[in-house]
């Protein structure tokens, strides 16, 4: 036995929560109005991710034009004080890249991107602290800034990670959890159960695997519902001001 | 630290997560039901926010604009921002957004590209605005024909980086806009300074070049791109639509001339020299340039406020800057809030 329980008898885990419930979630919007079209915050837990979304806009060269969609750009820094050893991580490193590679697909499914051919739009990502669901808080702060930014999506795209252990699915890992549990990340559509993202590096029992998405589609509505009330609350705000107008 | 529940029941995962989320898709369609009867009922449309996937209507009554989607009948939002209702038009304007170019738009642009018989122009928009050659007037008139050798000297017209004022003449089918400066008020902008605001907080107005007090002269562009310069004799006399003018020329001559308020096209011939791309700026007095970054300043102010802009306000934010002896102090955010609101308050007064 480790020097810590991921599940404990009592049914906790490591950072006292229980298996159905997720980590402190906060997010804004607009947090950088002067230097791009749209911006978010997002907290998850202590991971911290600030999004930066520049666009739609005229594409830098025409070799990545598309007569009949804009081209996602996405750019992710993961910055070298985010997560307890500090390492210098490339943006050209493997991870990353898939990583980058699965929010392209993912946001090109969800972004009506017919809507703005001969253009591009650049998402830029900042890691500032990284305990855990790094896919999950990314994939949460684009969906937030490209909100921000008004670029026309089917739906909102809301993240978050499941796993198991000991039988027991356990939802939102944080770091320490990830190193020891298999575990998975959705990314589910809206107030609906289709998921638009599904990244599972580890196995999983395929007779389990129902529960575990399961809480994590659940976890997803969740997080969804507290990034609309954001989207409100800054919406609310916008119009008690265009009142001066 | 608090940390939120998904699910309240100790029995198994599945079948609590089925529970919840079937609740939540109830407590939806509820909610969106109401929310379409609002629209059909009142005739004036929910002033609240609507999101992305949230369901506008289930009516298929209703055309279905800018910001909106469907799937069956069901229209969707797929933007956050208002829901607006033309006729039977149903549309969603987003609270941010990019400049959307319409025709008929004075704006500002900045010359980006230069390429085959046309210029693209960065107008804010998503895409570069095109200005053809055969949509400026060239020196010599308007009525010369565009040769082979003008094709080969356009950057000696505009050049990258050339700011210039024009108008929207149309749009084309994927939104991009068409550009013109077939008059004498639009053209390259030269003896000033360059600020850019959202386009959401202009005000459209009929005219968008104004004199201001102080010998400064602003063109206010609808996408957000204002130019603030120096008025020079031409400036003055462009500037005909202004009420104002047209009032004194009345009242001056006792009667009301044909075209005294317009430029005749002979006159536009005559103006119509290489002067109008001369790079040179005049002379600028220190005065004046000091005037024109007040009033640069004030409009920073007025957008720092999120208050609409229109030529009024920004006389109105000038004169409240006038309490500020060092107009370099303007742009700290306390004096910024100071103005936007003494800008208010004194539209409140007028009002009364």
């Amino acid at each position: 036995m480790s020097r810590f329980e991921i599940y404990s008898p009592e049914g906790l885990r490591v950072d006292g929560r229980r298996w159905n419930e997720l980590r402190r979630f906060e997010c804004r919007i607009n947090t950088h109005p002067d230097s791009s079209d749209g911006s978010s915050y997002v907290e998850q837990g202590n991971s911290k991710v600030i999004c930066i979304v520049n666009g739609p806009m005229e594409p830098s060269s025409k070799a990545e034009m598309s007569t009949s969609k804009a081209t996602l750009k996405i750019s992710l820094n993961v910055t070298p004080f985010s997560s307890i050893d500090r390492k210098k991580r490339s943006k050209n490193e493997r991870r990353i890249q898939e990583i980058v590679t699965s929010l392209k697909r993912t946001f090109e499914q969800s972004i009506i991107v017919n809507k703005y051919p001969r253009t591009t739009i650049s998402i830029t990502l900042h890691v500032l602290a990284l305990d855990g669901g790094l896919l999950s808080s990314i994939t949460n702060a684009i969906t937030l800034a490209l909100i921000d930014a008004g670029i026309a999506m089917y739906d909102y795209i809301s993240s978050v990670s499941a796993g198991f252990y000991n039988n027991t699915p356990l939802l939102d890992l944080n770091q320490l959890e990830e190193s020891d549990v298999s575990f998975l990340t959705i990314g589910v559509v809206g107030k609906s159960e289709k998921l638009a993202l599904l990244l599972l590096e580890n196995k999983i029992p395929l007779d389990q695997l129902e529960s575990v998405l399961a809480i994590a589609i659940a976890g997803g509505h969740r997080i969804r519902d507290l990034m609309d009330k954001e989207v409100r609350r800054h919406g609310d705000l916008r119009l008690s001001k265009l009142a001066n107008k | 630290m608090d940390i939120l529940s998904v699910s309240k029941g100790s029995g198994f995962a599945y079948e609590d997560a089925e529970v919840g989320s079937d609740e939540d898709v109830d407590i939806l369609i509820d909610e969106d039901e109401t929310r379409g009867d609002d629209v059909q009922l009142d005739g004036s449309v929910k002033t609240s926010v609507v999101t992305p996937g949230e369901l506008v209507t289930d009516d298929p009554i209703w055309m279905r604009g800018h910001g909106t989607y469907f799937l069956g009948t069901n229209t969707y939002s797929s933007v956050a921002g208002t829901i607006s209702r033309v006729n039977r038009l149903l549309s969603v304007k987003p609270i941010r957004g990019r400049y959307e170019p319409e025709t008929g738009d004075h704006i500002v642009g900045r010359i980006a590209e230069v390429g085959q018989k046309r210029w693209k122009v960065d107008i804010g928009a998503k895409t570069h605005a095109i200005l053809m050659l055969g949509s400026v007037n060239l020196p010599g008139g308007v009525l010369r024909r565009k040769s082979e050798s003008d094709e080969l000297q356009m950057r000696n017209f505009l050049k990258e980086g050339d700011l210039l004022n024009c108008e929207v003449q149309s749009l084309f089918q994927d939104g991009s806009a068409s550009l013109h400066t077939r008059s004498l008020k639009y053209g390259k902008l030269r003896n000033g300074y360059f600020i850019s605001v959202p386009s959401s907080l202009i005000v459209r107005a009929k005219n968008h070049s104004h004199s201001l007090p102080g010998g400064a002269s602003v063109i206010i562009g609808v996408n957000g791109y204002i130019w603030l310069r120096k008025t020079t004799e031409d400036i003055s006399q462009a500037n005909n639509t202004s009420l104002s003018k047209n009032a004194t020329a009345i009242s001056a001559k006792g009667q009301y001339n044909v075209g005294s308020g317009s430029v005749s096209i002979t006159r536009l011939e005559e103006e119509s020299s290489w002067e109008i791309y001369s790079d040179v700026n005049d002379e600028i007095s220190s005065t004046l340039r000091s005037t024109i970054t007040r009033y640069a300043n004030s409009i920073k102010a007025l957008a720092f406020c999120e208050i609409g802009i229109s030529v009024e306000r920004i006389i109105s934010a000038y004169e409240a800057s006038m309490a500020y002896e060092d107009s370099g102090k303007l742009v700290d955010r306390e004096t910024m809030e100071t103005i936007g609101q003494q800008v208010i308050n004194g539209e409140k007064y007028r009002g009364q």
